[in-house]
């Protein structure tokens, strides 16, 4: 485990992705709703995977998993794609996939909440 | 990069995640670029199907449903018309192995996620860049081909009003200087027909084209395969000269043996003219002189000419000469003695020249 963990949402992410888009708060709130509109199909195809056991298709929706939560700055959430990733690589699920889901399922009910949040502050004029 | 700072193209943007896709985009749009997107490998395939000539890079990214990255790029690669489009792959830090593999499949370059504004903007520039000038060297191609139809289509055109050497001349680099004029030793061979006049009264139209036509087809094959220069057909009249344009050492034995075998398939056709009652005779007269050679015309009409006593003197000997004869002035006999038997036909009084010509008739080669 890293000594300090990452926060839930890191707003840097997403202030410099404001900042980098000419100060686009419509296009960043744009980018929220589609990342909490997403990650749902990404858990289902993770919790698919899990149920039927496969390995290799547990690789694709974890890898975007991963990379969208990155993108907004839900960093946890993407450390638990990540970890569900590299198990999907290791081609054996065991224990690992369904607890691997379980928590991926907790960071991003903690990581919907805290961008709703986000989003009710960050109205664009 | 136009004078603005802002890239001018069309990228397409090919990922699974609409997240990424959106960021992409934007960033894209942000540099000055109209932007396609794909959700997969599948639909980026059939965007550059109906608009390769469109896209000038495409962002591809690794892991995706129904055609993955390597699938896409791939079929890129294998496609003439998407082959040269810029590919940049769009990875994660820790897919390095993927991007190694990649860029062995043909990728241009890559793109870790999350993207850095500044690197996409270097990369891209470096694309479009490359994609520029890749489309130019193909429109300077495609011109360049086209070019070349047109000149060797108009050499063709002109190869059928012209001899062969003549039309090459033309085009070549010291064409233009030939052209100007400039003095040679040639040997000339002038040919017409005994009796042609007289035919070319009585026979109707279509008889007397036949006839020119067999005649000059079996000139023109004898011409060509000794090399020979034509000058100008005149009805039954052709004059033909040797060692100019193309330098050749053998020039009087040239056409000695170009009218040997004129002379041999002109008595066949003659055979057959016969029966139609038509009575044609082949003469021909061949002299070696000094000569001016060059352009000789008038804007938008030249002709390749030669001109010299040694003209004159062939065209003589041409009228002189009976059915069936080949005379040689003085000198051409003088040049080739030993290699055809000939006789001499005495001291003839020709037009235009002051002193009679002691000529020989070509009986055969040696």
């Amino acid at each position: 485990m890293p000594d300090a963990e990452p926060a839930v949402l890191d707003k840097t992410v997403l202030a410099e992705l404001q900042a980098t888009t000419g100060d686009d708060l419509a296009f960043v709130r744009e980018l929220v709703e589609t990342y909490l509109a997403d990650v749902p199909i990404q858990l289902e195809g993770i919790a698919d995977a899990i149920g039927a056991d496969d390995a290799a298709a547990l690789v694709r929706p974890a890898h975007t998993l991963k990379s969208s939560s990155a993108t907004v700055g839900a960093m946890r959430l993407a450390g638990v794609a990540r970890e569900l990733e590299m198990t999907g690589r290791s081609g054996t699920l065991d224990a690992g996939g369904r607890d691997g889901l379980e928590r991926a399922r907790a960071e991003w009910r903690a990581a919907s909440e805290v961008l709703q949040t986000w989003l009710a502050g960050n109205v664009s004029r | 990069m136009t004078a603005t700072g802002k890239a001018t193209g069309t990228a397409l943007v090919v990922d699974d995640s609409s997240v990424n896709r959106l960021v992409l985009v934007r960033r894209l749009e942000t540099l000055g670029l109209d932007v396609l997107q794909a959700e997969n490998g599948m639909e980026a395939l059939a965007v550059l199907g109906g608009k390769a000539g469109v896209v000038d890079v495409v962002l591809l990214d690794v892991l995706m449903p129904e055609l993955d990255g390597y699938e896409t790029l791939a079929a890129m690669k294998a496609d003439e018309a998407t082959l040269h489009i810029p590919v940049l792959i769009v990875s994660g830090v820790e897919d390095q192995d993927s991007v190694v593999r990649c860029i062995e499949l043909g990728a241009t370059d890559y793109l870790t996620k999350p993207i850095n504004p500044s690197i996409l903007a270097a990369r891209i520039n470096a694309s479009l860049a490359a994609k520029r000038l890749h489309d130019l060297e193909q429109e300077s191609l495609a011109r360049q081909t086209a070019l070349n139809r047109t000149i060797e289509r108009q050499k063709e055109e002109l190869s059928r009003f012209l001899s062969p050497q003549i039309a090459a001349l033309v085009s070549s680099p010291e064409g233009e200087l030939l052209l100007a004029g400039h003095r040679r030793e040639i040997t000339v061979a002038f040919c017409d027909l005994r009796g042609f006049t007289a035919f070319a009264e009585q026979a109707d139209p279509e008889t007397l084209f036949d006839v020119l036509a067999e005649y000059h087809r079996m000139m023109g094959e004898a011409i060509t395969e000794h090399g020979g220069t034509l000058e100008h057909f005149a009805g039954d009249g052709v004059m033909i000269f040797f060692n100019d344009p193309i330098l050749q050492d053998d020039h009087v034995e040239r056409a000695v043996r170009m009218a040997v075998a004129m002379r041999a398939r002109f008595a066949e056709l003659s055979e057959a003219w016969r029966h139609h009652g038509y009575e044609l005779g082949f003469g021909v007269g061949i002299a070696v002189g000094y000569a001016t050679l060059g352009r000789i015309g008038f804007e938008g009409r030249h002709d390749y000419g030669a001109i010299g006593n040694v003209t004159i003197l062939a065209s003589r000997l041409s009228s002189q000469a009976k059915g069936g004869q080949i005379l040689l002035s003085p000198r051409a006999q003088m040049m080739i003695e030993e290699l055809v038997e000939s006789e001499s036909v005495g001291e003839l009084t020709l037009k235009g020249l002051t002193r009679p010509v002691l000529a020989s008739n070509v009986v055969a080669l040696r």
